[in-house]
């Protein structure tokens, strides 16, 4: 449905804002490189502008750290609706390896709400274009999100066993 | 002069008050020293040639009550770096500040304030570096006590109290998300009509808290990882100086082919970095042709690695006591082939930039600052080498392969942003020139991995230097007892170039401030962890955020 929606919303060009959020620049330099020659994503249409009043899609990368937390949101709110959020990047994700640090809140979606995600450490310029592909309705989607959750320490080995034995089947899911 | 001299000449001068000097190897040497000296004998290194690194604090209030603080100083001439180590109880940490004779120290000695409670005496601009505002005052996170977790509830209008302006600027706030800077940071650049006159800044937006985190949740080979994402470009800059410090600390030694796969894929990033900055400075002066061109250069660059390391960022490569992947022969061949076609482009990219006299116009006499104060600030990097300073780690602190490399250090004495940008193009052929001899020179047996033995030996000091693509990386290391470093420092090169940044935008033109900025290639996600420079003192006057946003909205203060 959402899909059906932003085509109607963004049936041309997608104008996309950069917001680094605490990241790393292994997601900024990924997503400024889907501009450069080789994956040119200017032929779609999609370019970045440097204000969020332009923007119709918001690109955040990184965690979320303290600091940044309200400006986030403030850029956020700066943009004009309809808009879309993408979260790139395994922190962007979920926080990444620093997710319950002191100064890091947690993923993009502890700040704004995030609609899509492009996994990875940094993700491929490839698959950056096919989430924005996907957000148009161009491709079908190919993953189905996985909630994981944090264990006790010691792992008991049957609940290990288990997890593992559920992780395959999880696997067999997603390819069908 | 030598570790041996300068130990003996400190011993003669400061007495007793010298407690004791090692040296486990002949290129270190650590000083202990009483607090009440520490500031002279910092002076002293500094005196006899030392440039001065980066401090390090940590904390042994469960093992003897005091906090640790180390100054760690680097004697390029003659290859070899010392540590001055002292100690101070935790009841009270006063520690004599070294800012005032070395501008560097400033932001190391700010850093513990904020981070360990530490308090430092002289110290010129005491105000919060690295915590966000709205931390509650008396919550030091690297204290051992503090959870690494712990996340002390939000407070509304709490914002960071800039400098005053000089008399008669406007300020423009820069940030923290802007168009010229890829990461949130803030700066408040003091105009005067279009000419500038100072600038503060409120940077660490970025800050993980990584180092707590790798001193208390995971262990010595998962650090590797983690330090590779401290920042995207240098990644294996940070795994490697960490794995040396490691160590250095435990006395495990590498196979040479381990260390030459090293040295090939420290210069594969030194090679992408260098397109990379290339591209964003073409860019930032608005000349986008160069940025689409490095960056297609450099996309080949990003497919090898990926075929070497199996990531396009040569992540997970560095481990302690060696490397994890090898190079094979039809890798070597593959590589070979890449870096003629990045040579012959890159050739075409030199002599279209070198002839464009928009580039001149941009850069030649912009973000100038003289070679004494360079050597003052301890810039290192590409930024030094414009400002007539010959350092190179790669040269000075051999490690890895680089002992068998004949290379060029490129260095010119423009003291611009232009002589930044020769030196980061003519670097792309000294790497080209290394990674050639590495690959010829490799010698095809020996492990990829050491043996590293069941515990490291704990409470063991080391530190490492590596020459990163835009500057010296430094990490300190203390080894612990639970599997995990004790204490591990990093020092990204961008921590000292950020610092002299005032100094180098000072009456330049405002449209210049993306390219100067620029020049020094900030990595502020590295950094996270810039003085003030006050062109004329001005009436006291201290802005709060909607004053700013106020007086940004009028366009003039």
């Amino acid at each position: 449905m959402l899909a059906k929606l932003c085509k109607k919303a963004f049936p041309r060009s997608l104008w996309v804002y950069h917001c680094n959020s605490g990241a790393c620049n292994g997601c900024d330099i990924e997503i400024l490189n889907i501009l450069t020659p080789y994956y040119d994503v200017e032929r779609f249409g999609i370019k970045l502008v440097g204000s969020p009043r332009h923007a119709d899609v918001m690109l955040l990368s990184g965690a979320v750290t303290r600091p940044t937390l309200p400006l986030v949101k403030k850029a956020y709110e700066a943009i004009p609706a309809p808009k879309l959020v993408f979260g790139i990047g395994s922190c962007a994700v979920g926080g990444g390896c620093w997710f319950d640090t002191y100064n890091v809140t947690g993923g993009a979606a502890t700040a704004v709400p995030v609609n899509y995600y492009v996994p990875g450490c940094p993700p491929r310029p490839e698959a950056i274009i096919y989430g924005v592909a996907l957000a148009l309705g161009l491709v079908d989607k190919k993953a189905a999100p996985v909630e994981l959750k944090q264990v006790e320490f010691p792992i008991d080995a049957y609940e290990r066993n288990k997890a593992w034995e559920e992780r395959n089947v999880i696997y067999e899911l997603l390819k069908h | 002069m030598n570790a041996v001299e300068v130990a003996r000449k400190l011993k003669e001068e400061f007495g007793a008050a010298v407690r004791a000097t090692d040296s486990p190897s002949p290129d270190r040497l650590f000083i202990d020293v009483e607090r009440a000296v520490l500031r002279p004998v910092s002076n002293r290194i500094a005196a006899l040639g030392g440039r001065y690194i980066v401090s390090i604090g940590y904390d042994e209030i469960a093992r003897n009550g005091t906090l640790g603080l180390v100054h760690t100083f680097a004697f390029d001439a003659d290859h070899w770096a010392a540590a001055v180590r002292t100690s101070a109880p935790a009841s009270d940490p006063l520690f004599d500040s070294i800012t005032p004779d070395i501008p560097n120290a400033g932001w190391s000695e700010r850093e513990y304030m904020d981070l360990l409670g530490m308090k430092f005496v002289g110290h010129p601009k005491p105000k919060r570096l690295i915590l966000a505002d709205d931390w509650p005052e008396g919550v030091h996170p690297l204290r051992k006590e503090v959870p690494y977790n712990l996340v002390p509830p939000a407070a509304e209008d709490v914002a960071y109290r800039l400098d005053e302006a000089p008399e008669g600027t406007a300020v423009i706030p820069i940030g923290p998300f802007h168009s010229s800077l890829h990461e949130p940071e803030h700066f408040a650049v003091y105009v005067d009509g279009e000419t500038i006159k100072g600038c503060d800044y409120r940077g660490f937006m970025t800050h993980r808290g990584i180092e707590k985190l790798c001193q208390t949740q995971v262990s010595y080979n998962e650090v590797p990882f983690v330090a590779e994402r401290i920042c995207g470009i240098c990644g294996s800059v940070h795994a490697t100086t960490y794995a040396q410090a490691v160590e250095a600390a435990a006395g495990i030694r590498i196979s040479r082919r381990a260390e030459y796969i090293r040295t090939v894929i420290l210069e594969i990033e030194r090679l992408h970095s260098h397109l990379l900055w290339l591209g964003v400075a073409g860019h930032l002066i608005g000349f986008d042709t160069v940025f689409m061109q490095a960056w297609r250069v450099r996309e080949r660059i990003m497919w090898l690695s990926e075929r070497i390391t199996g990531n396009r960022k040569t992540y997970g490569m560095v481990v302690i006591g060696g490397v994890r992947r090898d190079i094979t022969p039809e890798i070597a061949k593959e590589i070979e082939e890449v870096l003629a076609g990045v040579e012959k482009e890159t050739l075409v990219l030199k002599k279209s930039i070198i002839g464009d006299t928009s580039i001149h116009r941009r850069t030649k006499g912009v973000g100038v600052i003289s070679k004494e104060e360079s050597v003052r600030w301890s810039l290192v990097g590409p930024v030094a080498r414009a400002r007539g300073i010959d350092i190179d780690v790669r040269r000075d602190h051999p490690y890895a392969a680089y002992d068998d490399m004949t290379f060029d250090v490129p260095v010119v004495t423009s003291e611009d942003v232009w002589g930044t940008l020769v030196v980061r193009v003519l670097e792309i052929f000294e790497a080209i020139k290394i990674l050639r001899q590495a690959l010829r020179n490799m010698p095809s047996d020996g492990p990829l991995l050491a043996e590293v033995g069941e515990a490291l030996p704990p409470l063991r000091h080391a530190f490492s230097l590596v020459e990163a693509p835009r500057g010296e990386a430094a990490h300190y290391v203390i080894t612990g007892e639970e599997n995990r470093p004790e204490r591990w420092r990093v020092r990204a090169p961008s921590y000292p170039n950020l610092q002299a940044v005032p100094l180098m935008l000072l009456g330049d033109q405002f449209a210049d401030f993306p390219i100067i900025l620029g020049s020094i290639d900030p990595c502020f996600s590295c950094t996270d962890r810039v003085a003030v420079i006050d062109a004329r003192t001005g009436r006291r006057r201290v802005l709060g955020r909607q004053e700013l946003e106020n007086i940004s909205r009028r366009g003039k203060g």
